[in-house]
């Protein structure tokens, strides 16, 4: 089986912030880390692999920087990762970064399946995965909490649609976004981690994927944003109760009428 | 460059509207400044849950019929859209930021290569572009996102963020609209079960005690629910706590959880990150309990407690009887 697992890098929680007086935007803390739900995807494609042999590939599209997460990966078990790196592919939004994945895919040599984080921590639309499977016309399972392989064609996948659990027969090639719950991603061992070092990365540019230039980064990107800024918080003029829990309390159940 | 409507997509869920729907329509017509909403339904022969979305008053609803939509996969309902954007570009389409509304309009989106801005908090017009506000980088960074030159304008909006008003003032008119449903059988759906939250259902309840890692103990969870019931309410946690074996993730109110608008809400040991406050922007009164009296959760509260959750929660059931 071979499984394409796209990944991003994202800024680590909460570390990035709205200074409410310059409105510029203020980032505190490491670099980035791989995106949480992009952990799952991979070790759903590694548990894949043990059942089914094949080849588990990492593909991402970002700056030279997003190396160490591909890295992180490869340790994590991954055989092989690309990244797609330009200025070119600067500004994408979720049309755009879906159409340079698909180049990648398309370059890499079509996957049996490709696997998705359910969303990513910075963007948070969780629409690059479907907007791939739309491009490549495969069909999809999103939001995944548990696959499983029937043949070397199929495999199940639960999905958890909130209100419902629905599961889903799927023919490969087929795409699949999880969601954190389907599984507990494995920690890089110390082996793996100098193994990871003598894995092939491979750094494709917008010449060696022979895009459209329409097509990619900003320009291929219908969205634009327009502003961003601290959220407005609505605050209240707290009044604070008796140290005593017991007058607290009361206060609150004659006050509020409890 | 489209036309001058706005269309929202009617989600079906267990056979039944999802709520979220109707709260759109609403929310369509108060920014619609003369444009014309439509619902957009696609749904199996019986099931005519027009006469539910009627109450709410669109100009009119667009109905995509066919038996095969019940168990419809997300490619099959993405092509039978595709087929009636394609036939009358609208200027927006609005969906549901559910699990289903985030997977299918993706794929419409893709086919029309147009754009497509995901969970949205809000929506407004300016001029004929729909602004498209939308957290970032989890809720702590707001942006605005327009499409200038692509239409439809598509759009998630976030589930209770908007109210659903009922308005019998308007009899919408129905129509059917044409389209050819293409079968897929690359993926089937082989069941579905629908999933019991009603012990949980955190969204319409008016009463919620809240629970944080800082209120976090076995003895707590169980006062926490003596008071619950004794309030006629439910016990909503943070994210942390979704680990803790008494709560699951439907239990979570917040950006990644549920969005709670209770009559009173009293926060117990929860600090108030912007990721839960979001989730509690419409409660009316909050009582907020937490040992840091500098406790961002203050900002928003009505009432204090500085001191312990468990305390708090014994005198609470204490004095109430
Ligand atoms: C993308 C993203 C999405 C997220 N979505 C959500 C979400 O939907 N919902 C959510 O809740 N979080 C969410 N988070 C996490 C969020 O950022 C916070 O980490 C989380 O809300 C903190 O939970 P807490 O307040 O319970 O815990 P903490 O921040 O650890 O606060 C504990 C509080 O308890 C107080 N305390 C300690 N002891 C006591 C005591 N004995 N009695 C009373 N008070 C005490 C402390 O002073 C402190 O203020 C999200 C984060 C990200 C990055
Ligand atoms: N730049 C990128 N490179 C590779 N994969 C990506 C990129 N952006 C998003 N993804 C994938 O798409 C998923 C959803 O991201 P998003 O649509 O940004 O919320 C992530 O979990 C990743 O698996």
């Amino acid at each position: 089986m071979k499984i394409i697992v796209c990944v991003k890098q994202v800024p680590e929680n909460d570390s990035v912030k709205i200074d409410p007086k310059t409105n510029d935007m203020v980032r505190t803390g490491a670099q980035g880390v791989m995106n949480p739900f992009d952990r799952n995807a991979i070790e759903t494609a590694l548990e894949l692999k043990e059942k089914n042999g094949g080849q588990v590939i990492l593909l991402i599209m970002g700056p030279d920087s997003f190396t160490e997460v591909l890295r992180d990966g490869l340790a994590m078990g991954a055989d092989s990762a690309y990244l797609l790196s330009s200025k070119e592919f600067g500004g994408a939004d979720t049309l755009a970064t879906a159409y340079t994945l698909v180049a990648g895919i398309k370059k890499i040599g079509k996957p049996d399946v490709i696997l998705f984080g359910r969303q990513s921590e910075d963007a948070d639309t969780g629409q690059v995965g479907p907007i791939v499977a739309e491009d490549l016309n495969i069909p999809q399972a999103t939001f995944a909490t548990k696959v499983e392989t029937i043949s070397a064609t199929t495999l199940e996948v639960d999905r958890d649609l909130e209100s419902s659990i629905q599961k889903v027969e799927i023919k490969l090639p087929a795409e699949i976004t999880v969601r954190s719950e389907i599984n507990f991603p494995r920690y890089e061992t110390p082996i793996n981690i100098v193994k990871s070092f003598d894995k092939p990365l491979t750094i494709w540019n917008e010449k060696d994927l022979n895009v459209d230039p329409d097509k990619i980064g900003k320009k291929g990107s219908q969205t634009i944003v327009t502003k961003v800024y601290a959220p407005k918080k609505e605050t209240k003029q707290v009044k604070f109760l008796s140290k005593k829990a017991g007058d607290a309390a009361k206060t609150i159940i004659n006050e509020l009428d409890l | 460059m489209g036309n001058q409507e706005i269309w929202v997509y009617v989600e079906i869920n267990n056979l039944m509207v999802e709520p979220t729907s109707f709260q759109l329509i609403t929310k369509a017509k108060q920014i619609a400044n003369g444009r014309k909403v439509v619902a957009l339904i696609a749904e199996p022969k019986m099931s005519h849950l027009e006469s539910d979305i009627k109450e709410y008053g669109p100009d009119e609803i667009r109905i995509l019929r066919d038996e095969r939509f019940r168990g419809a996969n997300d490619e099959e309902l993405a092509d039978a859209l595709f087929q009636v954007v394609k036939r009358n570009t609208p200027n927006a389409i609005i969906f549901p930021a559910t699990v289903r509304g985030r997977s299918v309009a993706p794929r419409l989106q893709a086919k029309l290569q147009t754009g497509l801005t995901a969970d949205c908090l809000d929506i407004y017009y300016d001029g004929d572009n729909l602004v498209q506000v939308k957290p970032t980088y989890g809720d702590g960074v707001m942006c605005n996102i327009i499409c200038p030159d692509k239409r439809p304008q598509m759009v998630t909006v976030r589930p209770n963020i908007f109210e659903a008003k009922v308005d019998r003032t308007i009899k919408p008119k129905i129509q059917a609209a044409e389209f050819e449903f293409h079968e897929d059988a690359r993926s089937e759906v082989e069941a579905e079960e629908p999933v019991d939250h009603t012990s949980t259902d955190l969204t319409n309840a008016k009463v919620i005690i809240a629970l944080g890692r800082g209120a976090y103990s076995e003895k707590n969870v169980e006062l926490a629910r003596q008071l619950a019931e004794k309030l006629g309410g439910k016990v909503g946690v943070s994210r942390p706590l979704t680990d803790k074996p008494e709560f699951t993730h439907s239990d979570q109110i917040g950006q990644s959880g549920t969005t709670v608008s209770p009559d009173l809400l009293i926060n117990l040991g929860i600090s108030g990150a912007v990721q839960y406050t979001v989730g509690v922007e419409k409660a009316k009164k909050v009582i907020s309990v937490n040992t840091n009296r500098d406790a961002p959760i203050f900002d928003l509260s009505d009432y204090g407690y500085v001191g312990d959750a468990g305390a708090f929660l014994e005198a609470m059931l204490g004095n109430l009887e």
